[in-house]
């Protein structure tokens, strides 16, 4: 398996504040990876770098062979991505957004392709409302169609579940499940524990912009324990440190 | 109330400041304040060629214009928050979380625009003013009346456009009829009258002749605006369901012939949906130009033959360069975070969008040359409008990038904004007035620009953009 995601020494820094310390991370291709941490860890930060919408301020960072600081648009024109605040553009409706996002990124036969997304999250009937007029559950189902609608190699989603009702979190989850079992990579960051234990199968744990762990969610049943109490005795320990 | 207007001062002060450091944006009523106080000098030597009060009549025109335009940006429709603030979470949207009503808000923020832009633009003007006054001869009690009828000038241009832009979002219809009717009496009256209605300006006629009733009317007509303003105010309008049919896919073939379709489509989408185009256009831009147009006439004597029809075709320019602001006011680079779009491609998209709209003041300074009879020097002053507007915007880009309408408080950006554009302004309009066929060579204004527009692509790609 060949990496698609691998930075070294990655920093950003924000005046006084390090965001993200020297990070240094491989993600294998095919890999659900979940980029775990609290509040204010440094994970937005990682995604956002990955994605080149901001720029390290030391370290590189290669994602799917593309250098991030020198061909960021590249980066974003493979993969997938879904910001943790961005919605999509107030006066277009969601029908044009994905109609939008399809011209941009030259998709073809949009039209029927996102008609199949609105059948999937089940908001056909929204999809000719503005998007500053739809709800914020239904603002992030169309998100998630924009960023899987040309079936990236590679995904980065900020907080993928945060505004979902329990039944679209479980056809999310489900929806991830099966994309990795396709042979793409799905990069997510959260801080719900049990979503990422439930199908993530590699993690990183993020503290005050500093890397603790990375292992196998795998590896971590199999010797009995579990991914909350792993994260949280690793987050107080680093705390108290 | 109090509390509520402080915090709003205070986060309208740290919406700028953090944007420029503390320093640079402290400076900018400093630089207001030396540009006056060094300008007054220059009193005595402009009023040998003006005639007496033609100079007064200027000034209160352009505090006039200051309010109309402080006021028209962003406060449109049902969108006025939304398109002020974005995404933020401002004060503005306190009423979803604390117990305050919507108008009460609003309130707030028009006496919190009207006090902060006092103290940036208006205080440090006439301060400037008062400090020179004595070495060029003039009277302290003239130099405070002058700023107390430019503070009425600046709160006439603001209250009335929160009024007009408070009917805007209630009826567009009434908006309509309500202009129509003001402006038929405006020209029976002065053809009745014989007289230029601008010389019935309030403020004006309190700075020629001060009087307690004059002042005691002018305030009462300004708290009638504002009170009038506050009450039709019609609140934002949440969870609407009205449904669009898909106008994208349509005006992305009939743009397909442009650089980037896709994003001038949804720029023309974002003005046209929001009431922006049709709200800019009047508030921003032809209400401003018609009142300059307005007090320039009163000044026709003095000017060279066809200058003032060329000092407007400038003036419309410069106004129609601002135009940058109206396609870049509904998004930051973020919303473009999830695409593969670089800031030199927006850019290009925005100066695309900017290009289609220019439309407006060629049918605008081609309606002024027909009504003032120089149907023959309409494609010269068109030209010449169109050129400055590019170039002016050019600048504009270059030094702002995808954020005009906040960096223009930097006060080094407006500083060499204003050098760059003075310059070209003042070089056009002597060449126009010298000939107005002369405006033509106001073409050669499309390769500072050119340049300018591809300098700015460079360096904009080249700032992160998670400093936007």
């Amino acid at each position: 398996m060949s990496p698609v995601i691998e930075t070294t020494d990655l920093v950003k820094q924000y005046g006084d504040v390090c965001a993200v310390d020297q990070i240094t991370l491989s993600v294998e291709k095919g890999s659900l990876f979940g980029l775990l941490g609290p509040n204010g860890s440094g994970k937005t930060t990682m995604i956002k770098m990955l994605t080149g919408q901001t720029k390290p301020t030391a370290g590189t960072a290669m994602v799917l062979g593309f250098d991030v600081v020198a061909d960021p648009i590249n980066v974003r024109r493979q993969v997938g991505i879904i910001p943790e605040q961005e919605t999509p553009p107030s006066f277009l409706t969601a029908r044009e957004y994905l109609a939008f996002v399809g011209a941009i990124r030259k998709i073809p036969d949009i039209g029927a392709k996102a008609d199949r997304w609105f059948d999937l999250l089940d908001f056909a009937d929204k999809r000719d409302i503005l998007c500053k007029d739809l709800s914020r559950g239904t603002r992030q189902k169309l998100m998630f169609a924009q960023a899987f609608i040309h079936e990236p190699e590679l995904a980065l989603i900020d907080e993928p579940l945060i505004n979902f009702d329990p039944i679209m979190q479980d056809l999310v989850k489900e929806y991830l499940v099966d994309y990795v079992r396709k042979g793409k990579t799905i990069f997510l960051s959260t801080h719900i524990l049990e979503v990422a234990e439930e199908i993530c199968s590699e993690f990183a744990i993020l503290h005050k912009g500093r890397l603790l762990h990375t292992g196998r969610v795998a590896e971590l049943s199999e010797n009995g324990g579990d991914l909350p109490s792993f994260f949280l005795s690793l987050v107080r320990k680093g705390s108290h440190v | 109330m109090f509390e509520l207007f402080v915090a709003m001062v205070k986060e309208e002060w740290r919406i700028h400041s953090t944007m420029f450091g503390t320093l640079s944006f402290a400076l900018f009523p400093v630089m207001i304040f030396g540009i006056a106080c060094m300008g007054s000098f220059l009193i005595p030597l402009v009023q040998m060629t003006l005639p007496p009060g033609y100079l007064t009549l200027s000034i209160h025109g352009s505090y006039l214009m200051l309010g109309i335009m402080v006021g028209g940006f962003g406060l449109l429709g049902n969108e006025v928050m939304n398109r002020r603030f974005g995404q933020a979470s401002l004060l503005a949207y306190s009423a979803r979380s604390l117990p305050l009503k919507e108008t009460f808000i609003f309130l707030n923020f028009v006496i919190k625009d009207t006090v902060y832009y006092f103290f940036l633009w208006v205080l440090p003007f006439g301060f400037g003013y008062i400090i020179a006054s004595p070495f060029i001869g003039v009277p302290l009690t003239d130099s405070l009346l002058l700023l107390l009828t430019l503070t009425f000038s600046f709160l006439f241009g603001l209250c009335t456009v929160f009024l007009l832009s408070a009917v805007y979002a209630r009826s567009k219809e009434v908006l309509w009829l309500l202009l129509i009717a003001a402006g038929f009496g405006i020209v029976v009256h002065a053809v009745l009258s014989g007289t230029n209605p601008v010389l019935f300006f309030p403020p004006l006629l309190l700075n020629s002749s001060f009087s307690w009733m004059n002042f005691t009317l002018s305030s009462v007509l300004l708290l009638l605006l504002f009170g009038v303003a506050t009450a039709l105010f019609n609140p934002e309008s949440v969870g609407s369901t009205k449904r669009y049919t898909d106008a994208f896919t349509p005006l992305l073939k009939c743009l397909s012939s442009l650089p980037t379709p896709s994003l001038a489509a949804k720029d023309i989408l974002d003005l046209r949906r929001s009431g922006g185009l049709i709200g800019q256009t009047i508030f921003s831009f032809f209400l401003p130009l018609l009142v300059i147009w307005f007090f320039l006439s009163l000044l026709d004597p003095i000017f060279p033959p066809h200058g003032l029809l060329f000092l407007t075709a400038i003036i419309t320019g410069v106004i129609a360069s601002t135009m940058y602001t109206w396609v870049t006011m509904f998004d930051t680079f973020g919303s473009y975070a999830c695409l593969p779009v670089a800031v030199s491609t927006l850019i290009t998209s925005k100066i695309t969008t900017f290009g289609l709209l220019q439309v407006i003041p060629v049918i605008f300074i081609a309606s002024i040359a027909v009504l003032s009879g120089e149907t023959a020097y309409i494609f010269p002053a068109a030209i010449l409008a169109i050129s400055v507007s590019f170039y002016a915007a050019g600048v504009m880009v270059w030094l702002s990038g995808l954020s005009p309408g906040v960096l223009v408080y930097d006060v080094k950006v407006l500083f060499t904004y204003l050098i760059l554009v003075g310059i070209a302004l003042t070089l056009f309009t002597g060449l126009a007035f010298a000939n107005p066929y002369y405006a033509f060579f106001a073409l050669s204004l499309a390769i500072p620009a050119w340049f300018f527009i591809q300098r700015a692509k460079v360096r904009w790609d080249a700032v992160d953009p998670g400093g936007f």
